[in-house]
């Protein structure tokens, strides 16, 4: 079955709206874009060929909003939807009514996304294609059920509390103990309901210092299924990853067959389609992994797998839901970079307090080894009710060192974001740090380092300084000389 | 002259005073970069134009240049936002061939009150000064043993100095008798310097060369440094007289530095000791090209001169000293009363026979207060009339009378006896020994009756005869740094520490205004500084941190609610700046202070106040500890806001749905207050 792309609506906002459209641009197909009234001048708007109003700021009016997406779709004479990630893009409902509407959906069929979107079917499938999964519970309603569990199964706390339907953090409550047990349920619940719509719950071992390692998978309709080889997402932050690398560190070449070819078997079993992800929970101190879940859709952190093999894993997407078959064997997939990618969240860089507002001035790292992926632009605006990534930067060397080098140099030199805070010093600490040059962290690597990786945070700089100054002169060209003077 | 530097920094307390010893002839101190400043500049000129001088001053072979202490410290950080400390190393990199001085209160030290001794020696011990002036506007030299010991303990110079006035007082003996201690102090003569302060400059000229021929006399080996004020007109025939006294360092500043009330021309004085056979260890060239460069900037200082212009002879009778002058009249200014001004003269003049000590700071601040307070206070009841009527009654008083109170008539008692009924604290405090003891006595017992009414018997037997050194209590600096760290909102450095000793609330103020200007106070020239940029393409070039740097002025906009937009170009790129007028609204927003303030944790919208097990909370329900009193969400995570312990809710102070910001007053709570009979009534709303 083949059929053809001519425009597509891309069903987001943002980082991965201006991220397909750029493929979309590659390919001389025309695109659509949707917007909020508060995005009305945001970046992915003037990406697009074409943009369609879809409604008011929250989410649920406007980029969760299923009609509308589709009537825009029409409207615009678009015949694809590209969901990108987060919003719509793990929502087999959607994905069901653009095919209902005779629209080409760019992504897993309906019922994969449905199989993998319940983590607790996603685990039982694990299960069946012989892939190790973590211990827990499914479908959890009240905290009895929990505690039940623990006795009989002997689990200690922490235990992770996670919304079925989750992803990206939200929906996921970690619990030390007893007296969190009760909160933590319920947020995750409220979090899920608001965040998914469906607020069912599974339970599960915490592991400990675990590392996060996860596969990247293109597939197409006729059967073939390869790797584009693993990501290591062990930094995060309240569950959010904050910096990913490829390859992994961690893995020697042993594990790392096993891992990828393990994530292949897998979907090759579901009968897979388009790209996805395999995710993994890997126990340095046992070197055991579990498996996760997998999240059907692009990933954020797709770019680097694009960066170490060549790739271009969105224009793959588009191949593939044209019917049309992988033009390479996993023979042919030969990674020969490392490539680093750190988030670009508006956030205070000490506390992760949401920083919106307009970006006054943005300066974009250039030269060698450098890729940017960007949501704004310098005169934007972040609104306060959408997700606080909004630049993704990227860089590629020959080996770790290397990588890591021209990130140091990109964000210590060539960055530069005026008007909201970003994560920047926290990023450029933690790449400084010792014990992420040596490649020995955890998840809770931030969490633990926190106070250490404050104080290495840069103090002043000239840029910085030298706007103080010119603060100083416009006020007082302005308002003349100062009674304290 | 070869090397004309014949003193430096790193040398020791003894090898400095033989170098001057064995000069032939005398050597020069510039005040030119803080005295000079202080009597006529009121302490404005800023750093970026003094260090011009610094690399003459490094060739000219001065004893010392004084850079530092008097008010040019608490100057600096209010009005010229700057750090005595970041002016220090600015200096020392340009000059290090220069022994840096400073003047220093005794236990005042760089501030207005005596400080105990722990803080004494932490702050002295901290500041990288050569040589200590250090003087006791009381010449009570008990005061000076915690700088002292610091001083001579660390290896700088110490400069002990005589508070010197005219006066029926002031005799040979009684200065006699204030070297002798300050010998004793310093152990002898062989490492310090002596420094007769003549801040008013009233000393007339033959008493002056009497006076230090007498010190000479009785200390044959002690290296005098004669400091001496203007305003009267006498001074350089004065230094003459002094140096042929034995008087071996003289003060000066650059002869285009000077006015009226602060010191004598390097050139003039280098040429009239040349003249009289007193040869003058100085590199004139160096010196002129000084003179010369000042000249570039001082103009940009004429709106800090006095208004009170030239000579004034008349100093010799109220003996406002130089440094006190321009302010005081600044003061006047601005309170509107500079009419009063030879009203207020006149009563010092005659106050400072009631009184006796020395109007030197802080005491010329009491003197200033005590007098310029009488007289507004008289003209603000009695008018112009009143202001006579007072004037007459001290004159009668202090000259006709000779101060016997028995000679008046019962009225003139009763109103002298109301006197100093409202002095300041300052002046109470002075008359309680809390400075230390006066230099001839305490004043009669009817001042006490004026200032303290009827509990001045009381307060005269509290009044302390011991130095404050012995009787202030230590400060917790633990403590104080705490308080400090949390004031700023992050850990303080070492120099910040002991800008908040001496100022707690100028300090506080300078720190925020460096961390919102950054180095502005350093880098930009002074007309930009104090003016900004004036017109379209005005433009000002600086350096920071090695790299160039440029700043164009586009437009400045119209104001409209309190905004003015202005655009520059920096660095060729265009940049618009929001500027508030003193209209501007200011958008009030409420922040959590206290324990019984519920703030916000981060920013976000409040999307849920209360809790789904019981809904909605309001102001008047109770609360238990731990429980959910509102949800915040930002971009798409929430996050509970808890109630921190059993309370009662008495006010909510955001709507449902608003966005607010960090920190920003959510709710407050009132703790859960216990009944008699042990049932709180929180309990009492939950009955079972």
């Amino acid at each position: 079955m083949s059929r053809n792309i001519q425009k597509v609506l891309i069903a987001n906002r943002g980082v991965p709206a201006v991220r397909i459209m750029h493929t979309c641009r590659d390919r001389r197909i025309p695109t659509t874009a949707v917007y909020s009234t508060p995005d009305r001048l945001a970046h992915h708007v003037f990406m697009a060929d074409e943009a369609v109003h879809i409604g008011e700021a929250p989410p649920i009016e406007s980029y969760l909003n299923m009609d509308k997406m589709i009537d825009a779709a029409l409207r615009s004479k678009s015949d694809a939807i590209h969901p990108g990630w987060g919003f719509l893009a793990e929502n087999a409902g959607f994905a069901q009514k653009v095919i209902d509407a005779g629209l080409t959906w760019i992504g897993p069929s309906p019922k994969v996304i449905n199989m993998l979107g319940d983590k607790i079917e996603a685990k039982a499938l694990a299960r069946k294609a012989n892939v190790p999964t973590i211990p827990g519970i499914d479908a959890v309603t009240d905290i009895a059920q929990i505690k039940t569990w623990m006795k009989k199964d002997d689990v200690a706390y922490p235990i992770m509390i996670k919304a079925s339907a989750g992803g990206g953090g939200k929906g996921m409550v970690k619990v030390e103990n007893d007296d969190q047990l009760a909160q933590g349920l319920a947020q995750a619940k409220s979090e899920a309901k608001k965040s998914f719509g469906d607020d069912t719950i599974l339970v599960e071992k915490y592991i400990e210092r675990g590392r996060h390692i996860e596969v990247q998978i293109v597939a197409d309709g006729h059967g073939n299924v390869v790797h584009l080889y693993e990501r290591e997402c062990t930094l995060q932050r309240r569950n959010q990853k904050i910096i990913e690398e490829a390859p992994s560190p961690t893995l020697d070449e042993g594990l790392r067959q096993e891992i990828c070819f393990t994530a292949t078997r897998l979907m090759r079993e579901i009968g897979y389609t388009t790209a996805g992800t395999v995710e993994y929970i890997f126990d340095s101190a046992t070197r055991k992994f579990y498996f996760l879940e997998v999240n059907t859709r692009l990933q954020v952190e797709h770019g680097i797998s694009e960066l170490i093999t060549g790739l271009d894993i969105v224009s793959i997407m588009l191949d593939t839901a044209m019917g049309k078959k992988l033009p390479f064997s996993q023979s042919d997939i030969r990674p020969n970079r490392w490539a680093l990618e750190v988030r670009l969240n508006a956030e205070d860089p000490r506390t992760f307090s949401p920083s919106f507002g307009t970006i006054s001035r943005l300066q974009v790292p250039m030269g060698p080894g450098v890729r940017v992926s960007s949501g704004a632009y310098e005169g934007g605006d972040i609104p306060p009710y959408y997700d606080s990534l909004f630049m993704l930067l990227m860089t590629a060397g020959a080996d770790r060192e290397d990588a890591i080098r021209v990130m140091d140099r990109s964000i210590s030199r060539n960055l530069r974001v005026e008007g909201v805070k970003t994560l920047s010093p926290l990023l450029l600490a933690i790449i400084r740090h010792p014990q992420f040059i040596a490649g020995e962290f955890s998840t809770r690597f931030i969490e633990e380092h926190m106070d250490e990786l404050v104080s290495m945070f840069p103090e002043k700089n000239a840029e910085d300084e030298v706007l103080k100054i010119a603060r100083y002169v416009a006020e007082i060209s302005a308002l003349g000389p100062q009674k304290w003077m | 002259m070869n090397d004309p530097v014949f003193v430096r920094p790193g040398m020791t307390a003894r090898d400095i005073v033989k170098a001057v010893r064995s000069l032939k002839g005398v050597c020069l101190t510039s005040v030119g970069m803080r005295d000079a400043g202080q009597s006529d500049f009121k302490n404005r000129h800023r750093i970026h134009d003094l260090k011009t001088l610094a690399p003459h001053y490094n060739a000219m072979g001065l004893f010392s240049a004084e850079t530092h202490g008097g008010a040019r410290w608490h100057v600096g950080i209010m009005n010229r936002r700057e750090s005595p400390f970041e002016e220090g190393a600015i200096l020392r990199e340009l000059m290090p061939n220069v022994l840096q001085q400073t003047l220093i209160r005794e236990t005042n030290l760089f501030g207005y009150r005596p400080y105990p001794k722990n803080v004494i020696e932490y702050v002295v011990s901290r500041v990288d000064i050569d040589v200590w002036r250090c003087f006791s506007f009381l010449n009570d030299v008990r005061n000076m043993r915690a700088v002292a010991e610091v001083v001579m303990k660390r290896g700088r110079l110490f400069e002990p100095t005589i508070s010197f006035t005219v006066a029926d007082w002031t005799t040979n003996a009684y200065y006699l008798g204030v070297v002798k201690d300050i010998v004793s102090l310093c152990g002898g003569t062989d490492e310090i310097v002596l420094c007769v302060k003549d801040m008013a400059g009233v000393g007339d000229v033959t008493r002056i060369g009497n006076l230090i021929d007498a010190i000479k006399q009785a200390y044959p080996d002690l290296v005098i440094n004669y400091h001496r004020h203007i305003t009267d007109g006498l001074a350089i025939p004065a230094f003459l007289s002094a140096a042929r006294g034995g008087a071996n360092i003289f003060d000066v500043e650059e002869d285009s530095l000077v006015r009226f009330y602060g010191h004598s021309p390097i050139l003039a004085v280098q040429a009239i000791f040349q003249e009289s056979g007193i040869p003058v260890h100085l590199d004139r060239d160096q010196a002129e090209a000084a003179v010369q460069k000042v000249r570039e900037w001082i103009n940009h200082y004429d709106w800090a001169e006095s208004p009170f212009k030239g000579l004034d002879h008349n100093v010799t009778l109220h003996k406002m000293p130089g440094g006190a002058f321009p302010s005081s009249f600044e003061q006047a200014d601005k309170g509107e009363f500079l009419h009063l001004m030879p009203s207020i003269l006149k009563v010092m003049s005659l106050y400072n026979r009631i009184v006796k000590y020395f109007d030197v700071t802080p005491g010329s601040q009491i003197t200033w207060v005590t007098c310029s307070g009488i007289v507004n206070r008289y003209a603000k009841e009695r008018g112009d009339a009143g202001v006579a009527h007072i004037i007459r009654l001290i004159e009668k008083f202090v000259i006709e009378k000779k101060q016997d109170m028995n000679a008046m008539d019962a009225a003139e008692q009763e109103e002298l006896q109301q006197l100093f009924r409202t002095a300041p604290g300052d002046f109470k405090n002075l008359l309680l020994g809390n400075y230390g003891k006066l230099p001839v006595g305490w004043p009669a017992d009817w001042v006490y009756q004026s200032t303290f009414g009827d509990e001045w018997q009381a307060k005269l037997r509290d009044r302390k005869e011991t130095s404050p050194l012995e009787s202030v209590a230590s400060d917790d600096l633990g403590k104080i740094r705490s308080e400090l760290d949390i004031a700023i909102g992050r850990v303080s450095t070492e120099e910040e520490f002991i800008l908040y000793l001496m100022h707690p609330k100028d300090a506080l103020e300078y720190i925020d205004f460096r961390g919102k200007y950054g180095e502005a106070s350093i880098v930009l020239p002074t007309d930009v500084w104090r003016m900004g940029l004036r017109k379209p393409g005005d433009k000002v070039d600086f350096e920071l941190w090695g790299k160039p740097y440029s700043i164009e002025l586009v437009s400045v906009g119209a104001e409209h609610e309190g905004i003015i937009h202005v655009v520059m170009r920096m660095n060729n790129k265009t940049r618009v700046y929001e500027v508030l007028t003193p209209r501007a609204k200011k958008a009030e927003i409420r922040m959590a202070k206290g324990p019984s303030d519920i703030g916000a944790p981060i920013n976000g919208n409040l999307w849920r106040i209360g809790n789904p097990a019981r809904g909605p909370v309001k102001a008047g329900d109770i609360v238990h500890k731990g429980e959910e009193m509102a949800n915040l969400e930002a971009m798409k995570m929430e996050n509970a806001i808890l109630a921190p312990f059993d309370g009662q809710i008495t006010e909510v102070c955001v709507k449902l749905n608003e966005t607010v910001q960090e920190g920003q007053l959510l709710f407050v709570l009132e703790k859960v207050k216990t009944q008699q009979n042990g049932v709180t009534p929180l309990e009492l709303t939950h009955p079972t």
